[in-house]
């Protein structure tokens, strides 16, 4: 905790902690970030859809085109049915994913209080895996129903039982862990650069964290849609 | 790397929160309009065919009755070249009768007048003998009677004849 602290304070980032409290709970910097996000989102795809004709034109093309390359991308892993079902939590995760590793390539993110990256704090990536875990065990539950499900940990022989129910926790941690550190590893690199030359040098991280972000968010929701697969897989 | 709890709770309540927002606002009108254009597009298609069936069958109906009209009208043509034949033939038969029918008349009417033109001759024959046979005699027979004597030679030298 003291080495993290002085590791924020030699890299000019804030020292993490809460803006303010709602309630019993404290609101980051990570959280308002978040927010800003989801705002934002929201309002592009509000105004992109807001008045849809039947011959698209400007945002509400790249809307349409955004959404059916989503379900073309779907289809193939999950079947058109599932991924008419599933592509809203899916296709969430990617943008809010892509667009919070994105605002880490704000001017002054990471240092002005309320801006940093979201996906760059674990406590977030592990909301998000805590999301994709539940979600896992209720359609497994919604599927297969409560014994088919528990038969599944025995399969395919009762030897496996432990590492099958090790393999469902080490999901949600590896999913977790795999985007808070591919983040947090680019905010600190792009911060140390910055310590060392603030002009030039942490653009060349940054345009690097343009690739990591999208292929972050494109790996966490891959991986998400694969188990929900998974989970939702009918077996005959 | 530690782990707070309200951070957690919000990153999920978060979520959620977008997710239901971008079904409202995003994924419902998109779907909704993708598969509303889809549908549209299918019964555009549906109905273009529909019209190119009705259009087919309007053809072939319109062909069908032109090539009606055609042999009504062969057959109108026909029917009217058998009989102008008919009047041809009938026109020239009438024609060929009346001519036949005027030859036989003047063919009469000759014989008619040579009958005629015979009896003037002979009883212009007669007159001339009764003038001839009282120059002869010196003098005049009773005119009537040598009349009849003369019509009555005459006709027999006619019938004789």
């Amino acid at each position: 905790m003291f080495l993290t602290n002085i590791a924020y304070a030699s890299s000019g980032h804030e020292a993490a902690g809460p803006l303010f409290h709602i309630g019993p709970l404290e609101v980051t910097s990570e959280i308002t970030t978040m927010w800003g996000v989801m705002i934002l989102i929201l309002v592009v795809s509000y105004l992109g859809t807001r008045n849809m004709k039947r011959i698209p034109s400007g945002v509400q093309n790249v809307v349409e085109m955004g959404i059916e390359m989503y379900e073309n991308f779907w289809t193939d892993i999950l079947g058109r049915k599932r991924a008419r079902q599933l592509m809203p939590i899916l296709a969430s995760f990617f943008i809010l994913i892509l667009c919070s590793n994105y605002s880490g390539l704000l001017p002054l993110a990471g240092t002005l209080p309320g801006l940093k990256p979201p996906t760059s704090n674990v406590s977030t990536t592990a909301g998000l895996a805590i999301i994709v875990f539940v979600l896992c065990i209720y359609y497994n539950i919604k599927t297969k129903g409560i014994g088919g499900y528990l038969k599944h940990f025995l399969e395919p022989i009762p030897i496996l039982l432990p590492i099958n129910i090790l393999e469902q926790f080490t999901r949600p941690l590896s999913l977790a862990l795999r985007l808070y550190g591919s983040i947090y590893g680019e905010e600190m690199v792009v911060a140390s650069l910055a310590a060392l030359c603030p002009l030039v040098l942490p653009l060349t991280m940054q345009v690097l964290g343009i690739l990591f972000g999208a292929i972050q968010a494109f790996v966490f929701t891959l991986l998400a849609s694969i188990y929900l697969e998974e989970a939702t897989a009918v077996h005959h | 790397m530690d782990i707070s709890p309200s951070t957690v709770i919000f990153a999920i309540i978060n979520f959620c929160i977008l997710v239901v927002g971008l079904k409202i606002f995003l994924y419902k009108p998109v779907c909704n309009m993708l598969d509303s254009r889809k549908e549209e597009v299918a019964n555009n298609l549906n109905s273009a065919e529909e019209a190119k069936l009705e259009a087919q069958k309007l053809r072939d109906e319109y062909a069908a009755q032109l090539q009606n009209a055609r042999s009504e009208a062969q057959d109108i043509i026909n029917q009217a070249a058998k009989i102008g034949e008919q009047t041809k033939a009938d026109i020239v038969n009438e024609a060929r009768e009346e001519a036949a029918r005027l030859t036989a008349k003047a063919q009469d009417e000759i014989a008619r007048e040579k009958t005629e033109a015979l009896n003037e001759i002979r009883n212009e024959i007669a007159d001339l003998a009764v003038l001839a046979a009282s120059k002869v005699v010196g003098k005049t027979i009773d005119v009537a009677d040598h009349q009849n004597m003369v019509n009555n030679f005459v006709k027999e030298v006619g019938e004789a004849k």
